[in-house]
């Protein structure tokens, strides 16, 4: 779409050590990706790949015990790039950016908000802290943003309290707070896996519908193939810390390149499929990223694997079609980059 | 909250009235009474007991009466004349034993749930906010001894510690000055609490008796702060950009606090049960050692009142407590409006 257009963020060979006793583990080892204005990328994977690991090194939330390394420029309000990763994690500057110019979207809306404070209060804190120090007008802002994200009755619901909500109602509420500033970039990490069905379908829409309005970027972070169809513009797919496919939703549900991709795919449910079809699951779990063997991390796991080959030296990412790269031995034969 | 509060204060009637039948019942389970053992006193030193003095005594306290009949008899006067019976061992009425020392009980209690709380629960944030830190190693290690060793040895060595530093040895609470002001009645007990030296000897009894409440408020301040601490929302507010210190005071104290509001009451049974041997070991004019004397002497109406003014206090404490959960929590204030 918008390829002329410099890119909001710009992550660099990020990576994420934890020091243990029993060795490094590394979640996180080198994964690049841009996300432009307006636009939406897909960040997909198992549980345990580095997904939420690597968005939360974007804000610099990680526990003090994961140390990042490589580069997160960001393109602030004032057109100047800065990388994230410089900033003291716990200092003033990237609190200014935390909420205000980058905001997080969380998986479970039920333990997101403290128990002993009102949603308008904790909505409001955020208006407060990057808006204005006004009070009437800081109330207002907060009260317009929680009828935009459709919860009724507003001025009721905001001297409320979260055990007096519903889940659906606490995740709307949750965009309200991470939307009330209009920040530039949006991270949602798994925003809808803790609702039912009928509810992720409103959020969803909500989302892309205040993406229209705001023209913000958003990082999908999800394990829900289907919500990436929806959603995504492009997709990248991680496994075990890196990025082993990526390029645009279309590419990728067309065609995809790498084993581990068509395995999710193969496991999704396809309407229209035959009863008898059994789901396609993927043998084993993601390796704990400690103390790693050579070689490319899904070869354990991997029903085309070439011994010798695989085992000997992880492969690069390689450009296909279009935007379209992976990063398996396979591809480098049938891609068009040879 | 005003409903929360009267039902609260409601409730506390016949709880008191409970009690009261429980504490008088205990009391007078042990064979025989204030006479029985009065007599065995004297007729241990040769004396000759008038039989017939004593039938008309044991008719005048009622102690010929079945247990139940002196309970309603001690309760009726209670309630119609606020008269707490008399005290044998003292021989005086137990009301006026009784004031000698309550209020600076009291005093001293106060002051110890107050040493209690401004010690315990600053270090336990600290000792969570920098977790494995040397401050928080130190803390801990303190926090266990505080909490291993007992009063009356803490007591012991605190007096020793002062004899050997200043030269002076810790007789109780008062000087031999303000003592005898005291029993002769040209001094009361609100004029020794503006005494500089007052304030100098009651440190000693406060870090005696305060010490391991202390410690346990600190290790469960601790352990709830890093429980809160690890909480999601924490990171949702730090997404938000809020300051650390702010999530510290914010979000994490508020919630932390409740175990430690609720154990109120708790802490201030503990101050009254502890402080017994102490007070003996340090000699405080205090009702700990009062109590023990007369459940000694089967002193029964002196006792009875002392357990049921320290229940008193300890309901009015747990009274105070839920009060002030229900406002730290909103999820209390709420629970009985749904109900309803």
């Amino acid at each position: 779409m918008s390829e002329i257009t410099e890119p909001i963020i710009r992550v660099n060979d990020l990576r994420v050590n934890i020091k243990m006793d029993e060795g490094t583990l590394t979640p996180v080892r080198g994964v690049s990706f841009e996300i432009r204005p307006g636009e939406t990328l897909g960040l997909v994977g198992e549980s345990g790949c580095g997904k939420s690991l690597t968005s939360k090194a974007i804000l610099g939330i990680n526990e003090k015990k994961c140390q990042s390394s490589g580069e997160i420029f960001f393109q602030g309000e004032d057109g100047k790039t800065i990388d994230l990763l410089k900033l003291n994690p716990r200092g003033k500057e990237i609190r200014a950016i935390r909420g205000k110019q980058i905001s997080m979207i969380f998986q479970e809306p039920m333990v997101a908000f403290s128990p002993m404070y009102t949603i308008g209060n904790q909505i409001n804190e955020c208006t407060m802290l990057h808006i204005t120090k006004d009070k009437k007008e800081s109330k207002a802002i907060t009260l317009e943003m929680m009828k935009k994200v459709g919860i009724a009755n507003a001025e009721k619901r905001y001297d409320q309290y979260p055990h007096e909500f519903s889940g659906g109602m606490l995740q709307r509420a949750l965009i309200a707070m991470a939307l009330v500033c209009k920040p530039r970039l949006l991270i949602a990490d798994e925003p809808t896996t803790a609702l039912d069905v009928t509810i992720q379908a409103q959020i969803l829409e909500l989302m892309q519908q205040l993406q229209k309005e705001m023209q913000m970027a958003i990082l999908f972070i999800t394990h829900d193939l289907g919500t990436v169809a929806k959603m995504c513009d492009r997709v990248a797919v991680m496994y075990l810390g890196r990025i082993v496919e990526t390029g645009t939703a279309r590419e990728i549900y067309k065609a995809p390149q790498h084993p581990y991709t068509r395995g999710l795919m193969g496991s999704v449910h396809k309407i229209g499929s035959r009863k008898l079809d059994r789901l396609y699951s993927i043998e084993g779990t993601v390796p704990l990223a400690l103390n790693l063997k050579p070689g490319c991390g899904f070869y354990e796991r991997c029903d085309a694997r070439v011994e010798g080959v695989c085992d000997q030296a992880e492969p690069d990412l390689i450009q296909l079609e279009g935007t379209h790269c992976a990063a398996c031995v396979h591809c480098r034969k049938e891609g068009k980059a040879e | 909250m005003g409903n929360y509060i009267l039902k609260r204060v409601l409730t506390f009637l016949p709880i008191l009235l409970i009690m009261s039948l429980v504490i008088f019942f205990i009391i007078q389970l042990p064979p025989g009474d204030y006479l029985t053992s009065y007599v065995a006193g004297l007729k241990a030193e040769g004396q000759i007991v008038d039989e017939s003095e004593l039938a008309s005594l044991k008719e005048r306290y009622g102690l010929d009466q079945p247990w139940f009949m002196q309970y309603f008899k001690w309760m009726g006067n209670i309630l119609t004349r606020f008269d707490f019976g008399y005290s044998f061992k003292y021989e005086a009425p137990v009301w006026s034993t009784i004031a000698s020392v309550l209020p600076m009980t009291i005093v001293v209690s106060l002051v110890t749930m107050l040493f209690n709380y401004l010690v315990g629960i600053p270090i336990g944030i600290y000792s969570a906010v920098h977790q494995y830190s040397i401050g928080d190693y130190c803390f801990t290690l303190l926090g266990f001894i505080g909490m291993a060793v007992p009063n009356f040895l803490f007591a012991i060595l605190l007096m020793y510690g002062t004899y050997i530093w200043t030269g002076t040895a810790f007789i109780g609470l008062y000087t031999s000055e303000v003592l005898v002001g005291l029993q002769q009645g040209t001094m009361q007990w609100w004029e020794v609490l503006g005494r500089g030296d007052f304030w100098g000897r009651m440190a000693i009894p406060i870090i005696v008796i305060g010490t391991s409440g202390t410690c346990g408020t600190l290790r469960s301040m601790r352990a709830q702060m890093l429980d809160e601490l690890g909480r999601n929302y924490v990171l949702c507010a730090r997404a938000k950009g809020v300051s650390e210190k702010r999530i510290v005071y914010k979000y994490c104290l508020r919630a932390a606090l409740n175990p430690t509001v609720s154990g109120l009451s708790g802490v201030l049974s503990h101050i009254f049960n502890g402080s017994t041997i102490s007070a003996i070991v340090m000699n405080l004019q205090l009702v700990g050692p009062m109590l023990y004397e007369a459940l000694k002497a089967q002193d029964m109406y002196l006792a009875g009142t002392i357990l049921l003014v320290m229940g008193f206090l300890i309901i009015i404490g747990t009274l105070l407590s839920d009060i002030l959960l229900a406002w730290l929590d909103p999820r209390i204030r709420f629970s009985g409006r749904r109900a309803e």
